[in-house]
C-alpha cells in the first residue's frame, strides 16, 4: 500500500535518528529548571523569623518518576522479605522475649514521630521559597507517610506472627496512663510541628533525623539482629534509606538561611534548644531500650551515643559549620552526662512505675549486673543494690504485695515530672544531669530537671502546660486508673504491662494491684516555689 | 581489626570502664570538634554486596586509602576522610544490568556528610556543598 510523502519522510528520519525510549532522569531534572517557578513572593501560613534563600538546591536531583520507582523497589524488597522468607522461617517467634517487648516501645513511638513529620514537612513545603527545596520537602512528606505505615506494619507483624501481642496491638489506647507517651509527644509532636517553621526543621531534620535516627533506626538493627530479630532490620534499614534525603533537607535549610542576618542572632539558640529537646528524651529512652530491653548486648549505649551523636553528628555536621557561626551546643556537657547515666535513672523509674506501661520489663540478671558494672563503674552501688532489694521482696510475683513504687515512697525518694520534657526524674537518686527546681506560675506549681528546659519554659511558659500523671490522677487508686484507661488485656483483668518476661511467671491482674492500695499523689503539693 | 583511626572501634571507642569514662568526661571533650570524615551506611543487598566487595574494596581500593568498611550485621558501615564516590555506570558493568544512581539510593541507609548525585555518580563529601562549593546540575 502506498504511503504519503509525509509518513515516508517521518519513517526515513526515524530510521536514522531512533526515537528515544527513555530520558536520563537528571536531564529531566535539568529541563525542569527551565520552568523557573517563582515562589519568592508566595505567602505562607507558617512564617519564620529567618529569610530562606530562593536558590537552595535539592542534593539528589529527584524527579517524580525515579522517586516512585525507588520507593516501589524498596517496598517490594521489604514486604517480599517479610511475607516470604521471614514468614517461612517463623522469624517473629525467634525474637528474644525481652527484645519483643522493646519493639513495642520503639516501633509504636517511631510511628508517632513519622506521623507528625508528615505535618512538619508539609509545613516546610509551604514555608520554603526555593523550588528545589520545596521538591525535597515534598518527597519527604511522601516518605513520612510510607514510614508511618511501615512502623504500623512492624507492630501488626509482631502481633500477628509473634509472641505476646498485647502492646504491639493498639498501644495508643494506653497513652494517657504512664509518663513515656507524653515525653515522646513533646519530642516527636510538639518539637516537630509547633512554633517557627525553621526551628521545627532544626528539631526534625538537623537534630532528630541527622543525629538521632542513626542510633534509633540504624544502630537498633544491630541490637535487634543480636537478639534474634530480623524483622526490624528489614523494615528499619529501608526506612533509613529515605532519611539521608531528610538529613540533606535539614542541611539545606541551614544553607538557605546561612547568609540571613537572623541566623547570627537566633540559630545557635534554636540549635541548642532543639538538641536539648531531642536528647532529653531520646538519650535515656534509647539507652534503656537497648541495654535493659535486650538479652544479648552489642556495646554500651554510651559508646553508641558517643559515635553517632558526639563524634559524627557533632564533628561532621555541626563542627564543619563552625566557620558559618554555628557553635557547639551549650548543653552538650549535660547531654554527655545524660548519655552515661540517664538511661539507668530512667529504667529505675520505669520499673517502679511498670503497671502504667504497655510492655513488659525485666530486672537485670546477675550476669547483666556484671556487664553494667564493667561498663559503667559505680552502677552496682547506685542501681544494682536497689534491684537486689526489690527482687528479694518478690517484685515480680503478684503474691508478694509489692511493686517498687512503694519502695520510693517508703524511702522518701519523691518522683517528679519535668514540665518541659515530661520526663520523670528522682532528684535524690539520679546520676544524670537532673536536679530539681520549682516555679509557681498561673496558679500552678511546675517542676523542672535542668537549666535548658527551665530556660525554654521561662521564655514561653504557656507552651508547656501538659498535665502530668500525678496532677491528672491525684487522689485516685492505681488499678482504677489502669482499668479506666485500657491498660488491660482482652480478658479484661490481666495487665498489659508486667514486671517480667518469664513464661512460667504469674501475670499480674487488676485485683493484685488493687490490694496494694496505691494512690496517686502530686509531689508538688508538698513543696514551694524556689525549692531545689 | 583495622588499626585505622576511622575504624569502628578506634580511639576512645576501643577503651572500656574507667579508661573510657575518663576520656569521655575529659574537659576537652565537652565541646564538638570539627571532623573531616564522612560516614555512609549501606543496607546489605545483592547489588550493594557487589559494590562493597568488587568496587570499593576491589577496583577502587586505591581511590581513598582512608576508607574503612565494617560489617555491622544488616548493614555495611563505611567511614573515610574527605569523600567516598560511587560511579554507577561502572557498577552497572560489574552487575551486568542497568544500574542508575537512583538504583543505588534504594539501599543507601544513612549519610553523615554532604551527599549528592550528579549524572551517574553518587558522592558523599566533607565539603560544605551549597556553602563552600556550588552544587552542579547535569550539563548537556
Amino acid at each position: 500500500m502506498a504511503i504519503s510523502a509525509a509518513t515516508k519522510a517521518a519513517t526515513d528520519a526515524l530510521a536514522v535518528n531512533h526515537a528515544p525510549t527513555s530520558v536520563n532522569a537528571q536531564e529531566v531534572h535539568r529541563w525542569l529548571q527551565s520552568f523557573t517557578w517563582d515562589f519568592e513572593k508566595n505567602r505562607t501560613k507558617y512564617p519564620t523569623k529567618y529569610k530562606m534563600a530562593n536558590d537552595t538546591k535539592e542534593q539528589f536531583k529527584l524527579i517524580a518518576k525515579e522517586y516512585a520507582r525507588m520507593e516501589s523497589v524498596k517496598d517490594e524488597r521489604q514486604f517480599g522479605s517479610l511475607q516470604d522468607v521471614l514468614a517461612r522461617v517463623d522469624a517473629a517467634k525467634r525474637v528474644h522475649p525481652k527484645w519483643n517487648e522493646t519493639m513495642k516501645v520503639v516501633s509504636n513511638f517511631l510511628e508517632v514521630g513519622e506521623y507528625n513529620a508528615i505535618a512538619a514537612t508539609g509545613m516546610l513545603w509551604d514555608s520554603a521559597t526555593a523550588p528545589e527545596q520545596k521538591n525535597g520537602y515534598l518527597a519527604q512528606t511522601l516518605d513520612e507517610i510510607r514510614h508511618t505505615n511501615q512502623c504500623g506494619y512492624v507492630n501488626y507483624y509482631f502481633a500477628k506472627n509473634g509472641q505476646d501481642p498485647a502492646g504491639h496491638n493498639d498501644a495508643r489506647r494506653t497513652r494517657t496512663i504512664g509518663p513515656l507517651w507524653k515525653g515522646m509527644k513533646r519530642v516527636f509532636s510538639d518539637g516537630f510541628i509547633s512554633g517557627d517553621a525553621v526551628e521545627c526543621s532544626i528539631n526534625l531534620q538537623l537534630v532528630g533525623e541527622a543525629c538521632f535516627t542513626n542510633p534509633l533506626i540504624v544502630a537498633v538493627t544491630e541490637w535487634a539482629a543480636a537478639n534474634g530479630d530480623e524483622i526490624t532490620p528489614t523494615v528499619f534499614l529501608s526506612i533509613e534509606t529515605d532519611e539521608l534525603r531528610h538529613m540533606a533537607n535539614g542541611y539545606q535549610t541551614v544553607v538557605s538561611i546561612a547568609n540571613d542576618e537572623a541566623a547570627s542572632k537566633y540559630l545557635n539558640t534554636d540549635l541548642n534548644n532543639a538538641f536539648w529537646t531531642q536528647q532529653k528524651y531520646f538519650t535515656p529512652v534509647l539507652g534503656m531500650a537497648f541495654e535493659y530491653g535486650s538479652h544479648f548486648k552489642v556495646e554500651p549505649w554510651v559508646k553508641t551515643w558517643n559515635r553517632w551523636v558526639y563524634e559524627d553528628w557533632g564533628g561532621i555536621w555541626i563542627g564543619r559549620l563552625g566557620k558559618y557561626g554555628v557553635e557547639s551546643p551549650a548543653s552538650l556537657r549535660d547531654a554527655k552526662k545524660d548519655a552515661y547515666w540517664a538511661h539507668h535513672d530512667l529504667f529505675l523509674l520505669a520499673y517502679a512505675l511498670w503497671p502504667t506501661g504497655f510492655f513488659r520489663l525485666t530486672l537485670p540478671t546477675a550476669e547483666e549486673a556484671e556487664w553494667f558494672e564493667a561498663n559503667y563503674p559505680g552502677w552496682q552501688e547506685n542501681y544494682g543494690k536497689i534491684y537486689d532489694e526489690w527482687r528479694a521482696r518478690g517484685c515480680e510475683d503478684p503474691n508478694s504485695g509489692f511493686i517498687p513504687l512503694m519502695w520510693f515512697i517508703e524511702n522518701n525518694h519523691p518522683i517528679y515530672i519535668d514540665r518541659v520534657s515530661q520526663v520523670p526524674f528522682c532528684p535524690s537518686l539520679c546520676k544524670g544531669a537532673s536536679t530539681l527546681r520549682v516555679h509557681e506560675w498561673n496558679g500552678k506549681m511546675h517542676s523542672f530537671s535542668d537549666d535548658w528546659g527551665e530556660r525554654m519554659w521561662l521564655s514561653e511558659p504557656e507552651r508547656y502546660e501538659c498535665q502530668n500523671m500525678f496532677e491528672q490522677y491525684e487522689g485516685r487508686e492505681l488499678s482504677e486508673v489502669i482499668a479506666e484507661l485500657h491498660g488491660v488485656r482482652s480478658d479484661g483483668k490481666t495487665l498489659i504491662a508486667q514486671p517480667h518476661t518469664s513464661k512460667d511467671g504469674k501475670l499480674w491482674t487488676l485485683d493484685d494491684i488493687k490490694k496494694l492500695n496505691c494512690v496517686f499523689a502530686d509531689p508538688l503539693k508538698s513543696i514551694k516555689a524556689g525549692d531545689r | 581489626m583495622s588499626k585505622s583511626s576511622n575504624s569502628y572501634g578506634a580511639g576512645i571507642m576501643g577503651k572500656t570502664g574507667k579508661a573510657f569514662h575518663d576520656e569521655y568526661f575529659a574537659e576537652e571533650n565537652q565541646v564538638v570538634h570539627e571532623s573531616n570524615e564522612v560516614v555512609l551506611v549501606l543496607k546489605k543487598s545483592d547489588e550493594i554486596n557487589v559494590i562493597v566487595d568488587e568496587y570499593l574494596l576491589g577496583d577502587h581500593a586505591d581511590d581513598n586509602k582512608t576508607l574503612v568498611i565494617e560489617d555491622r550485621s544488616g548493614y555495611w558501615w563505611l567511614k573515610a576522610t574527605g569523600k567516598i564516590e560511587v560511579d554507577c555506570a561502572e557498577v552497572a558493568e560489574l552487575l551486568g544490568k542497568n544500574f542508575s544512581v537512583y538504583d543505588f539510593l534504594v539501599d543507601v541507609s544513612s549519610t553523615i556528610g554532604r551527599a549528592y548525585t550528579l549524572g551517574d555518580t553518587f558522592t558523599i563529601t566533607s565539603e560544605l556543598m551549597g556553602l563552600d562549593t556550588k552544587l552542579k546540575d547535569l550539563q548537556s
